[in-house]
């Protein structure tokens, strides 16, 4: 080993050593601006969604419903609200969640056939969000906090740069995954892709958004697929009718708006 | 008599060392598949893979996704879903999930599974069991919450919890007694686990499959060994004997190396063919040796004594052979691919052991040193103890006859009366002894829990008016289905999709009293199981009884007890309720679950053996005829066997043993040994009547060597296959006994029956038709039969 090589490992290494910590800082960054990307963006708003599920036989299954959602404080509790149109025999059926970042979300369901509204306790998030492959967690976010980012690399999705970050939760049982690999965005910071591992190292789902749209100036992920690789089903959601305007405020996401939901929504 | 032997036989007299050198040469490349055979013990096999019934139950688990499942059971005094049990348990359940084999996201367990409730202030759960909880002492117990949710009660835990239990399952069958290792390994590694049981259909059947080729390698070795040392107590010359013995493993390896290499697999069935040639094969070698012991001190050459034996045997040897191989060959006909496959080579195993027999066993004898034969039936044979009350016992038929032949009759009327007292049954998991753990896991679960049995009613509304089960039409009449089988002695609980319905109304209306009920509107339905889903619940769990779209629905039968008569009583019953309730229009319905398989090739098996045994009686008789030339005598040879057949069936009958596949199958084989006495004794007899042209000296003369070499035979293959008894499998041990009746009752009416009957026709008796017809006109009663054959 002669003096250059020297020199060189050893700035190398002090230059690996003072990055690091300046990574993960940069990486908790980068995830706490993704999140508030994906779900905060604008203050709230309404999207018709189709929901197909597909299990490993490839039965499908169609599901469509209008989605609200109005933000209390950025980073903080939301409001959301749903009215499912199909199938058919579900029809009028309303959903409300009053997300919180601390302590349990409350639901309500409403179930128009015996005109009643029911509290639903759920203190598992990682449950399926009706039935779908995707979590509840997948719907209304993680918090970034929870879990220790690394970048690990850059690399491409959906044909766009990205960050991909590494995350760790710190707290094992708070999530049904060892780590999950993020692809972020670099110019909206969305997630284009996310990858789940188990305890096993084995890959276990995958989240995929299949087209970005501008809607009002926001770049929005219209088509999003969650996939179990295990399982081998999927869930795609194809969100249209899609606007960053709000018509309703937090207060009017109560038991009121369940059994009467705005006509808009109900034609 | 003719002087000349067949070509067959003289070639190996003339080239011995070449026809054994062939023999030892074919055994050696044919012994070489033998170890990649491959080991079928799925009883669902017993019917052809693209039979209605299998076709329909593949399809009923493929579409709501039901596993094998491995059941790991858990028993105590007590309730012991304690919380620190419950948390082993969820422990146990992790580790399990990491299992390879093992479908980790269709575990049914406590913590894995969802149960439906309201907490205290009214909020709706669906939610894990076990999830959550905290303060044991203020809530129902785990077991109470079981007890309450239909889909989990009589499946999950027993309701005072004593008994729980876990559904491993499988991605594939095979794993399963490698995933049983391990859980077992984890639950030592956790420790707590005290009384604990691992059983279930996957595991029995690599279990049976294990126990099979131990059979293989023990019983049917040991058999062997104690068939060796009994020819050896009646023939006192280890080399001598060695050729039966060697041609009995040649026979086996010649047949269990066709059957591996033409590519079928060894299948409970196939297993026993080895058990059933053994004795068949050395049935010949048994007749030869004791003609040769009696011949070669007369001629002291073993050319010359090994020609005249085989003048002698060749006749008789080929017909037995024959009729064994038509009693075999007609399983064929029978609906169920192993015991076709059984019947086949078993009936190629007998021809096998007839060209041994012809060449291998007179090329063996030439073979053997002269020194060796020195004293080789030297002792008089007919100075021997059994020779004779061979001799007493022929003399009593002969001056008793007609007692002998009242009690005949008075034997078979009773036996008839046994026939249709049998109760045709069976159930693969009694296939094991009582004593065997998998039989103790099964009745310690049973017990308790609500039965490990399962059978699948499937309804399909595609052709109906809503094309869909979820209207209250539908549900109610599953329902009431529900509540007409549950009302069985032998189902112990139904599950479907309205008691999915039903609980989550029930907390959706607060536990009203009214409203554990199926609702009056459609929508309501298939609202509540939106909810399900909606409130988190897996909608997997939905899917295992009804399908995503809703054209379909499963009901879940358990049933405490799998005997097939107790299932298809239960299927009767359900479809006396289907006949009589009007289904909604347009809607069918589907049998499906392992235990509807038995009962149909149960079905197939009992109208199969029937037939088969019909048929090849029929065509035994015709042969016996044409062998005899006599239709008398032909009639008269029938006897034993029928005699035989008739009885061992009235004693199943009489003695409540249930008639199952075994006991059908053996039927083939009383035919096929029984015959043979038969045939030995009425054809020689015919050629000892040319020399002797008299019947009473004749019937003297049988009782010597003949009756000698077939009461050599009854001992031999009688407790031969003793061993078989000790057996930890039952057809093993039914089969093992049955070779005891079997030989006891067909040696006493051969000796019994043909001289009483032959004695009443006196010189007419051993008179075949050439002959009569030829001397008729001069002397009615030939003293001097000229068979052109003979």
């Amino acid at each position: 080993m002669n003096a250059r090589t020297l020199f060189l490992s050893i700035v190398f290494l002090f230059t690996a050593a003072t990055l690091l910590p300046a990574r993960a800082d940069e990486a908790s960054e980068l995830m706490s601006a993704s999140h508030q990307a994906y779900y905060y963006a604008a203050d709230g708003g309404h999207a018709r969604v189709e929901m197909t599920l597909v299990d490993k036989k490839g039965r499908t299954r169609a599901r469509e419903f209008w989605m609200l959602r109005r933000d209390i404080t950025d980073m903080g509790d939301q409001r959301y609200f749903i009215y499912f149109i199909k199938p058919a025999d579900v029809m009028g059926t309303t959903f409300l969640v009053h997300k919180k970042v601390e302590g349990n979300d409350d639901r309500w369901l409403y179930l128009p056939s015996l005109d009643l509204v029911k509290r639903i306790a759920t203190d598992d998030r990682g449950s399926s969000f009706m039935g779908s492959d995707f979590r509840y967690e997948d719907v209304s976010g993680r918090l970034p906090v929870l879990d220790n980012h690394e970048i690990i690399g850059a690399g491409q999705a959906l044909d766009r740069p990205v960050a991909k970050v590494r995350s760790t939760p710190k707290d094992p049982k708070t999530a049904d995954y060892a780590y999950r690999i993020n692809w972020i965005d670099d110019a909206t910071k969305l997630p284009l892709r996310e990858e789940y591992f188990d305890k096993n190292d084995e890959l276990f789902r995958v989240f995929e958004v299949g087209k970005l749209e501008d809607v009002e100036g926001i770049v929005t992920a219209t088509e999003r697929t969650m996939s179990n690789v295990k399982k081998g089903s999927r869930t795609l959601l194809t969100f249209s009718d899609l606007t960053y305007e709000t018509k309703l405020e937090a207060k009017d996401f109560s038991e009121r708006l369940l059994k009467n939901p705005p006509r808009e929504y109900t034609r | 008599m003719n002087s000349s032997n067949p070509r067959i036989v003289d070639f190996a007299v003339r080239h011995p060392k070449w026809v054994v050198g062939a023999a030892l040469l074919i055994t050696v490349l044919l012994a070489i598949p033998i170890p990649t055979a491959r080991i079928d013990t799925d009883p669902e096999n017993m019917l052809r893979a693209d039979e209605p019934v299998r076709v329909i139950h593949s399809r009923i688990k493929d579409e709501f996704n039901l596993a094998d499942y491995l059941v790991v059971g858990f028993t105590g005094e007590e309730n012991i879903l304690t919380e620190d049990f419950t948390h082993r348990l969820g422990l146990l359940v992790e580790r399990i999930e990491q299992i390879r084999g093992v479908v980790a996201d269709d575990i049914l367990a406590p913590s894995t599974v969802d149960d439906i409730y309201r907490t205290p202030d009214g909020a709706l759960v669906v939610g894990r069991l076990t999830d959550e909880r905290t303060g044991w002492a203020e809530q129902p117990s785990i077991a109470a919450k079981v007890a309450e949710n239909p889909v989990l009660r009589g499946k999950l835990a027993s309701e005072d919890g004593r008994v729980v239990a876990l559904y491993i399952p499988l991605e594939e069958k095979r794993f399963a007694a490698s995933v049983a290792e391990q859980i077992t390994a984890e639950m030592a590694a956790i420790g707590g686990f005290a009384n604990y049981h691992i059983t279930g259909l996957p595991i029995a059947q690599q279990v049976f499959g294990t126990e099979m080729f131990k059979q293989m390698g023990i019983s049917a070795p040991m058999a062997g060994v104690l068939i060796f040392l009994l020819m050896l107590f009646f023939f006192r010359n280890p080399r001598v004997v060695a050729a039966p013995m060697i041609l009995a493993i040649m026979t086996v390896v010649w047949t269990m190396g066709l059957l591996i290499l033409l590519g079928f697999p060894v299948h409970i069935m196939s297993s026993m063919i080895p058990i059933f040639l053994m004795p068949i094969a050395v049935l010949n070698s048994i007749h030869i040796l004791s003609e040769f012991h009696e011949r070669y001190q007369k001629s002291k050459s073993q050319k010359e004594a090994i020609l005249s034996t085989m003048r002698e045997l060749y006749k008789p040897m080929i017909f037995t052979s024959l009729t064994t191989v038509v009693g075999f060959g007609a399983l064929i006909s029978a609906g169920i691919p192993p015991v076709r496959v059984f019947g086949a080579f078993v009936a190629l195993g007998v021809a096998i052991a007839w060209l041994l027999s012809v060449t291998f066993n007179p090329a063996f004898a030439v073979l053997l040193p002269k020194k060796t034969l020195s004293k080789f039936g030297r002792r008089e044979d007919s100075d021997s103890a059994m020779a004779h009350r061979l001799v007493r016992l022929g003399r009593f038929a002969v001056a008793r006859r007609w007692p002998v032949l009242v009690g005949t009759v008075a034997a078979l009327l009773v036996a008839t009366y046994g026939i249709s007292r049998i109760v045709v049954n069976d159930n693969p998991t009694k296939w094991f002894k009582p004593s065997h753990p998998i039989r103790i896991a099964e009745q310690e679960l049973g017990r308790h829990l609500a039965g490990t049995y399962m059978a699948y009613l499937e309804f399909d509304a595609s052709d109906t008016e809503d094309g869909s089960v979820k209207n209250p039409e539908t549900l109610l009449y599953m329902e009431g289905l529900q509540r007409r089988l549950e009302s069985l002695p032998q189902v112990g609980a139904t599950t479907g999709i309205a008691d999915i319905v039903k609980k989550v109304r029930y907390e959706l209306k607060d536990g009203a009293s009214d409203a554990y009920a199926v609702p009056d509107n459609s929508a309501e339905i298939a609202q509540e199981l939106f909810l399900y889903e909606v409130a988190g619940g897996d909608p997997e769990d939905l899917y295992k009884f009804i399908t995503p779209d809703g054209d379909k629905a499963v009901l879940w039968i358990q049933l405490r007890d799998g005997d097939n008569q107790a299932v298809a009583a239960m299927v009767a019953a359900a479809e006396e309720y289907m006949d009589s309730v009007p289904r909604p229009a347009g809607m069918r319905f589907d049998w499906g679950g392992l235990t509807y398989i038995n009962i149909i090739w149960q079905q197939k098996m009992v109208v199969g053996m029937r037939n088969a045994l019909l048929g090849s009686f029929a065509v035994v008789l015709v042969m016996m005829v044409f062998l005899l030339r006599s239709i008398p005598l032909g009639l008269i040879s029938m006897l034993p066997l029928t005699v035989t057949i008739a009885m061992v069936y009235g004693l199943v009958g009489l003695t409540g043993k249930p008639y199952d596949m075994p006991i059908a199958v053996l039927s083939s084989l009383t035919l096929g040994l029984s015959v043979d006495f038969a045939i030995h004794f009425l054809k020689r007899g015919q050629e000892i009547y040319k020399r002797r042209k008299n019947a009473a000296a004749t019937l003297e003369d049988l009782f010597q060597e003949p009756a000698r070499a077939i009461a050599r035979n009854i001992v031999v293959i009688a407790l031969g296959f003793v061993p078989l008894l000790f057996s930890e499998l039952m057809p093993y041990v039914t089969v093992g006994a049955f070779f005891l009746a079997i030989m006891a009752l067909s040696g006493a009416a051969t000796f019994l029956i043909l001289p009483a009957l032959l004695s009443l026709r006196g010189e007419k008796a051993y008179v075949p038709w050439g002959a009569r017809s030829a001397t008729w006109q001069e002397r009615p009663l030939a003293a001097a039969p000229v068979s052109k054959e003979a």
